[in-house]
């Protein structure tokens, strides 16, 4: 199913300092796709997701949304982030706000809804969580998981065309990690677009369109799940999913 | 014993007669420390604020002068308030205007520039804590509001600063007890506060010692009321000391982590109807 990009990345380059930490990377985001980055830690990965939101700078390359270039955005990158959604590994949830009111500001002051429609609209995105009963809590009453349905109902009120997951379930104990999977999953069977940077292969293998595996600052390998977690091309995916691939 | 009986007596007979001009000191005391300590936060929020603005390499040139410029600006306003004695700062301030004017304009009242005094040098202070108060706020919570697309004004505004007044708080508190002692140097510029009653009292009657007691039971006093007061507006910025998780609701339990036995299904609470508890 060849579909329109929504995201495309073109010859993406950062360089920290004289630490090159993408080296011309090429990729697209479809619509429906639901992309996992894998690969060793220090690979790049987080950095290619925070490139995408703008939260750091490219070096050099064009990133387009919906084929417009976004590298060189002035006033407008704001109402871009607003389409492009972010789970964080530590959530980043608003500490001095209420769940209700982490979901709300953005709807609010990004989007202008009026401030019923966005509670109403939150509740039900917080539903869809199951953080509904929670919504008076503040993030410091929540657990692990908790916050991290929390941080993705919060990016899934803005309505966005992608959510972008930065290691959702590296900061969750083992018992955790579950509700927040299954959320996710659950989105992803609605036809929502994600791009999702993880270590968890199962949810790679098994709930992903297509998997990515960076190494070094650079795509070594793409393709289908199911391909690239039994048969490797790439002699660094084999070696780095050995661990999977004798189970 | 006999001493101690006498300034007894000596403190009763200054209180009687002069009672009402201590009160009236420190009541001007009072005012002056909390009106100067106010605009010396708002003065300090303002510059903690804007030296907060990210300076972003890749930002114009002009916006990068600009950022750079304003940074230097309130750095020296910090250095030099900080760095000079208040007394001096006041007689400064004060004579500053009847000398470039040749004595045509000065301050029409003590009052304006006892509080202008106060003001910025309380600014001052507040400034570095303002600033150390948004530095410590977790760099997460910027990230979070940058992700969902608010501007570096309504990050500050929603979320980092509700945040960092909870942090400064004590200096804000610390800053007027330390403004209840300190405007006693406004004597200079013939502002009457507690102090100056003092000095008023003892060249009329030379009892410098029992109007000294007078005077640091005074202070203690106002000092003493402030601090047990700041604590519990501090009490109540804290909110709920209870970091207990909220684990009494029985759906976290089942939501999207079970399956039914019979469909399949995940549980999960889909009532969308729900309409919170408030």
């Amino acid at each position: 199913m060849e579909m329109e990009p929504i995201l495309e990345v073109r010859h993406l380059s950062k360089t920290f300092g004289t630490n090159p930490v993408l080296k011309d990377i090429n990729f697209n985001i479809c619509r429906g796709d639901v992309i996992s980055v894998i690969g060793p830690s220090g690979s790049g990965k987080s950095t290619l997701l925070r490139c995408i939101n703008l939260l750091e700078t490219p070096t050099s390359g064009t990133i387009l949304f919906r084929g417009k270039d976004i590298t060189g955005l002035g006033n407008e990158v704001f109402a871009y982030r607003a389409k492009v959604g972010m789970v964080f590994q530590s959530f980043n949830l608003f500490d001095n706000l209420s769940v209700i009111d982490n979901c709300t500001l953005g709807q609010i002051r990004v989007l202008h809804r009026s401030r019923e429609e966005a509670q109403e609209y939150a509740r039900q995105i917080l539903s869809l969580v199951g953080m509904a009963p929670y919504c008076n809590a503040k993030p410091r009453q929540l657990s692990g998981g908790q916050k991290q349905r929390v941080a993705i109902a919060r990016a899934m009120a803005l309505d966005p065309e992608v959510i972008l997951f930065d290691e959702p379930t590296s900061a969750l104990d083992p018992e955790l990690v579950g509700e927040v999977l299954d959320v996710m999953r659950e989105l992803a069977e609605q036809g929502m677009t994600m791009a999702v940077v993880t270590h968890e292969m199962a949810f790679a293998r098994q709930v992903s369109s297509r998997v990515v595996f960076m190494d070094e600052g650079v795509i070594m390998e793409e393709g289908d799940p199911e391909e690239l977690f039994t048969d490797p091309r790439n002699e660094r995916t084999r070696e780095f999913l050995g661990r999977y691939l004798n189970q | 014993m006999g001493k101690f009986s006498q300034l007894i007596q000596d403190v009763i007979r200054l209180c009687a007669k002069y009672l009402p001009m201590y009160l009236s000191g420190m009541k001007n005391t009072v005012l002056l420390a909390l009106i100067g300590t106010v605009l010396g936060c708002i003065i300090g929020f303002i510059c903690g604020v804007l030296n907060a603005i990210p300076y972003d390499t890749n930002a114009p040139l002009g916006r990068r002068v600009l950022i750079r410029t304003l940074r230097a600006v309130i750095r020296g306003y910090v250095e030099v308030f900080r760095g000079t004695p208040m007394v001096l700062q006041a007689v400064f301030i004060y004579y500053a205007l009847p000398y470039f004017t040749d004595g045509a304009a000065r301050f029409s009242s003590v009052w304006a520039a006892s509080i202008l005094v106060v003001s910025i040098n309380t600014g001052a202070y507040m400034t570095e804590s303002v600033r150390g108060g948004i530095i410590s706020v977790d760099p997460g919570q910027v990230e979070g509001a940058m992700a969902i697309g608010l501007t570096h004004i309504q990050a500050m505004m929603y979320v980092i600063l509700p945040q960092a007044v909870r942090n400064i708080l004590p200096q804000i508190g610390n800053n007027y007890i330390i403004n209840l002692k300190d405007t006693s140097v406004m004597f200079m510029i013939s502002f009457t506060d507690f102090f100056a009653v003092h000095r008023g009292v003892v060249g009329a009657t030379y009892s410098y010692f029992p109007s000294a007691v007078i005077e640091m039971i005074g202070y203690l006093t106002m000092t003493l009321i402030s601090s047990f007061l700041l604590r519990k507006v501090e009490q109540r910025m804290e909110g709920s000391s209870s970091f207990e998780l909220v684990v009494s609701d029985p759906l976290t339990l089942t939501s999207g982590v079970y399956r039914h036995p019979v469909s399949e299904e995940l549980f999960k609470e889909r009532s969308r109807d729900y309409k919170g508890k408030d």
